[in-house]
């Protein structure tokens, strides 16, 4: 089940998620004696995990959706209990094919903030082509390009800022990821 | 396009696998012989990690407006009602 969604569409798949899956998550975690507070951390997780996998095309529901964000929660939740806190990373979440580059780079916060605000749209343009894996279709449209084509020449010309950005941070940068 | 953006471009389809075999062939020889493509694809990796990150970041806040919404706005009371009954 493909997500592939303007950010309007992601905020309305994730209010019909958390409506129709949070409750039975809440009465897990209650029942295994956790917060409401821990309830909504495995659940957000388990929508990260959702949202992640459907945009990549590698989402199989074997039952609802419903079922499927219980049993992250639950595996989620197992996790905590066995470790005694709750800092599981989604990313070792068993059968989440995230690619490499998903990986968590925490100490780049700084160059994260530059990209965020002197480059927000390129950063934009490049997650909704990347991370939520829309068609080029409707990133034009999204976006406000003519068509296809502008978008792709945008894609690498965003790429090749952002990366020359990092390559600018690159000293500050290898000090960041050691 | 620019020689530049079709190196670039040359570079994202060989790190996301979709170079077609004979565009791949060329590449693989194309990094043994120019010493500074190798460097040009961490750098690529590195664009996208971070690419990804900022995705993942905007989703958790879409996440968390939304988890706001149902725990403040009075259309939503009785959903509310119904979990928070679960930890009283």
């Amino acid at each position: 089940m493909p997500v592939n969604n303007t950010p309007t569409e992601t905020e309305q798949l994730i209010m019909r998620l958390y409506q129709s899956a949070f409750p039975a998550v809440a009465r897990y975690v209650s029942k295994m004696g956790g917060s409401f507070d821990d309830a909504r951390d495995v659940f957000q997780d388990a929508l990260v995990v959702y949202y992640e996998k459907a945009a990549a095309g590698t989402l199989e529901l074997q039952k609802s959706e419903q079922a499927y964000l219980l049993g992250v929660a639950k595996y989620l939740w197992f996790k905590k209990f066995k470790d005694g806190k709750y800092d599981t990373s989604i990313d070792e979440f068993e059968g989440l094919d995230l690619p490499d580059e998903a990986e968590p780079q925490p100490m780049a916060d700084k160059l994260m903030h530059y990209l965020e605000t002197a480059g927000q749209r390129c950063m934009q343009l490049l997650s909704a082509f990347y991370y939520d894996k829309l068609p080029m279709k409707k990133i034009a449209v999204l976006f406000g390009y003519a068509g296809e084509r502008s978008v792709t020449v945008q894609k690498y010309k965003c790429l090749e800022k952002v990366r020359e950005t990092i390559k600018q941070n690159a000293l500050q940068y290898e000090d960041f990821i050691d | 396009m620019r020689t530049l953006l079709t190196e670039i471009q040359a570079i994202d389809q060989h790190v996301q696998g979709s170079a077609a075999p004979g565009d791949k062939l060329l590449f693989d020889a194309k990094l043994l012989l120019d010493a500074e493509l190798p460097q040009k694809v961490q750098w690529h990796k590195q664009t996208l990690a971070l690419v990804n990150q900022y995705g993942r970041k905007n989703l958790r806040g879409v996440i968390s407006d939304v988890h706001n919404q149902l725990f403040t706005q009075p259309e939503h009371q009785s959903f509310r009602q119904k979990i928070l009954r679960l930890f009283s």
